[in-house]
């Protein structure tokens, strides 16, 4: 038979090369940080490793900020799924689009005008309905309160999550029979808070039906009535009370700082409660700390049944492995 | 189901058809290299799946090329290695770090190991080279008994902040073995004292390297003897008296100031106590200063389960609270509450042997420990279990954390463990400093019987002893 050439792929790799070393002649001999940082992460992604496929020049330029190797890795690992999800969203988005024009030309074809009394208005009326009753949750409803002080104990992006977290929470109490009426409290103006707001809500965060103001709750609300959320507390909560004003602290801790809410809770001299996990849930594992959206369904819940285990079904699955047979 | 690479070069069609066997063809090539790694198939296979790569593509992939690059520096092959760093440099601008690291690895290990040298001047234009690539580099000089230029390396490191790894510095005294030559052995010396200032402690055999070093060199007449130092901290050896593990004044006062503002302060008085219980602590300590031993009640009330609590705080503060010592307790509330595990007349009975201090049941009582310790000087010893690691890493700079370390040693009394029924028995703090020191004409080495250090807490108790005849 005949014999293998082994060193036959050496010399393609080597021939298409002259090109590519006459284009790089013309280039700037210095390459600014920025391009290089850009080079580094495209050797990266040809190494097969997380890599996103592009950046900007912002977020170049928080890669090469990052303090250490680690910090780097991770920030691109996170561009990386970003990108992903971005992709994989605008591929669904397309699918359904081309469904949707399937449908349509079928529906054409067999053109058939439906008999009802009433007028196809879903969205809207549902969001007039929505507001109709967070308005008068703003009048009559129960206050529960976001104190909103914990910036300093935050990165960015914990400060970003948080507030995807209480915007979450926000439109599920919307949505509820029997809504809160929402206190965002110590919210400053020029604050990081605020900005990711804005971002989110838009032209909508003026006319949000709650309350936000820069003020404690300890200056709106008489101290007595007050009781400060917090797994940190020794004390645990019984049952939910109607008179009482609940504050939940608007804070997202990645790693894990004991104590923060306890201690302020603590300074203001209010009483604390945490919800009874333990009694209701076989723990499995997990922090006992909950996202500000699960602790709204589980007020919401308690708030409209009094139902322990009802409300605790928002706890993640997998932070638990069954329910106390009899708490 | 992983698959098997072929023993002998495929031709194309060959390689074709295992392709289209595969589930799934996109990544064939990928995996196929990442078996011949695994199993160590000679390099002419992996060559013939390149070559059929890129006669069908026109061009290899980057990853693909680093995986054949491992291959070859797996075996050794430098010629191959030296021209996969040409391909790779007329293909890419510039190279990332994992293919860097192979080749740095694979040429350190050649006689071509001086182009080891220079890619590790090439990374550093683009990034912090790697702790393995410095220990390619300077294996490879000191191999080659280039020393200085070892040490030159060891020292660049250093400036990066890369703490260098302990085969670092063992292969950095096994290269000088014999060598007689005054700047070489100011940099070992060196090496040592970066071991004290760092509280390292060597593994047995890198302790071995050591001795073999200082007994190598010409006309030095250092012998080394393996030893365990007596509690007195007298040397069974040489009879040298080891340093003791008192801080200086201003060390100690240093250390206090920095505990009260990070550890019971730290961002928020809150988290840990309460301003006014802090106050009332502190206000409670000063009518009582000073103590001699100050325990950590909840922890002592559980070294044994099968007593009641207050039955094993009772025992410790009667073994401890002799004579004239003057102990202090510190609790919680809820002890006062006369429960199961806390009977009241023991409580009582107790108090009238020591002064008791309870806090709140929601305050950590270990930052008041510190306190009170340190508080009543450095005579004072405190008891618990814990190894305050948590307290430790409140320490913002590492020199303090240091200073708390060394006076941990020296300042707390642990259990000795006792089986069954026998009565609990304590191990006096250490009252010699452990860690590596030297008179000049004497060393002193602790060292470990293991590599693995698992505990920062574990003390070593086996020393190399080393002296000037």
């Amino acid at each position: 038979s005949e014999k293998i050439d082994l060193d036959a792929w050496k010399k393609v790799m080597k021939s298409g090369l002259q090109e590519e070393v006459s284009e790089t002649v013309s280039e700037p001999k210095e390459l600014s940080a920025l391009a290089a940082a850009r080079e580094i992460v495209e050797m990266w992604r040809l190494a097969g490793r997380s890599v996103p496929e592009n950046m900007s020049d912002e977020q170049l330029k928080t890669f090469i900020e990052c303090p250490s190797k680690s910090a780097k890795k991770k920030y691109l690992k996170y561009l990386h799924l970003k990108e992903l999800y971005k992709k994989n969203d605008k591929r669904k988005m397309e699918e359904k689009r081309e469904r949707k024009l399937v449908a349509q030309e079928q529906a054409s074809e067999t053109s058939k005008t439906k008999n009802t009394s009433f007028v196809c208005l879903w969205a809207s009326s549902m969001d007039r309905a929505y507001n109709w009753r967070a308005a008068q949750s703003m009048v009559f409803g129960q206050p529960l309160v976001f104190d909103m002080s914990y910036e300093n104990d935050m990165s960015v992006r914990e400060v970003a999550n948080t507030v995807r977290q209480l915007v979450l929470s926000e439109s599920s109490n919307r949505r509820s029979v029997d809504p809160f009426h929402i206190h965002f409290c110590n919210l400053k103006d020029d604050s990081l808070y605020h900005k990711e707001f804005v971002k989110h809500y838009r032209e909508a965060w003026d006319k949000l039906l709650v309350t936000v103001t820069d003020q404690c709750y300890t200056q709106i609300f008489p101290k007595d009535k007050l009781i400060y959320l917090t797994a940190d507390s020794p004390k645990v909560m019984k049952t939910f009370d109607h008179d009482k004003v609940y504050i939940i602290g608007s804070m997202v801790d990645k790693s894990i700082k004991t104590g923060v809410s306890l201690a302020r809770a603590k300074r203001l001299g209010l009483e604390t409660a945490a919800l009874p996990l333990e009694k209701y849930l076989l723990w499995n594992s997990g922090a006992k700390n909950l996202t500000l959206d699960q602790m709204m369904h589980i007020l919401l819940t308690l708030k409209d049944t009094g139902d322990w285990k009802k409300a605790l079904e928002f706890v993640p699955k997998r932070k638990y492995c069954g329910f106390v047979s009899r708490p | 189901s992983r698959i098997q690479p072929p023993e002998k070069p495929l031709k194309s069609e060959e390689w074709n058809r295992l392709r289209e066997n595969f589930q799934s063809p996109e990544v064939f090539e990928e995996v196929m290299l990442n078996s011949m790694i695994k199993s160590n198939s000679p390099i002419d296979v992996a060559k013939s799946l390149l070559t059929q790569v890129a006669q069908s593509n026109g061009d290899i992939a980057y990853n693909l090329l680093v995986k054949y690059l491992a291959l070859c520096v797996q075996q050794g092959q430098t010629a191959e290695i030296q021209e996969m760093y040409d391909i790779m440099k007329i293909r890419f601008k510039t190279l990332e770090s994992g293919a860097y690291s192979l080749l740095i690895k694979g040429l350190s290990n050649s006689d071509q190991w001086k182009m080891a040298l220079s890619l590790l001047e090439e990374v550093k234009k683009i990034m912090i080279p790697s702790r393995t690539n410095y220990e390619s580099c300077i294996k490879a000089a000191g191999r080659h008994q280039e020393m200085s230029l070892a040490f030159e390396l060891y020292h660049d490191m250093l400036s990066k902040d890369l703490m260098p790894t302990l085969d670092i510095l063992k292969a950095l005294f096994d290269f000088s073995r014999g060598m007689k030559d005054a700047e070489l052995q100011k940099e070992l010396f060196g090496i040592l004292l970066h071991l004290r200032e760092n509280q390292i402690y060597p593994h047995k055999t890198f302790m071995r390297s050591i001795k073999l070093w200082f007994e190598s060199i010409p006309g030095g007449n250092w012998r080394g003897h393996l030893t365990n130092i007596k509690d007195s901290g007298q040397c069974p050896v040489c009879s040298h008296q080891l340093e003791d593990s008192d801080l200086t004044e201003e060390e100690y006062n240093n250390l206090r100031e920095r505990i009260i503002k990070d550890v019971i302060h730290g961002t928020d008085t809150f988290r840990k106590t309460s301003p006014q219980e802090f106050e009332a602590f502190q206000t409670f300590v000063e009518n009582r200063l000073p103590f001699d031993i100050v325990i950590d009640g909840l922890n002592v009330s559980h070294i044994k389960l099968k007593k009641m609590q207050c039955e094993n705080l009772f025992d410790a503060v009667n073994y401890l609270a002799k004579g004239k010592t003057r102990v202090l307790v510190l609790g919680r509330k809820h002890m006062l509450s006369n429960s199961s595990n806390w009977r009241r007349e023991i409580m009582k009975e107790m108090q009238s042997k020591a002064d008791f201090f309870f806090a709140e049941n929601i305050s950590e009582d270990d930052a008041f420990l510190l306190y009170a310790t340190l508080q009543s000087g450095k005579h004072c010893k405190f008891v618990t279990r814990d190894f305050l690691r948590d307290h430790k890493a409140c320490l913002t700079d590492s020199l303090t954390r240091h200073l708390f370390r060394k006076w941990q040693r020296g300042h707390q009394i642990v259990f000795s463990p006792s089986e069954g029924g026998k009565p609990i028995k304590f191990l006096p703090a250490f009252r010699y400093d452990c860690v590596v020191q030297t008179t000049g004409d004497t060393w002193h080495i602790p060292y470990k019987d293991i590599f693995e250090e698992k505990y920062s807490y574990q003390v070593p108790r086996k020393w190399l002893c080393i002296q000037r005849k």
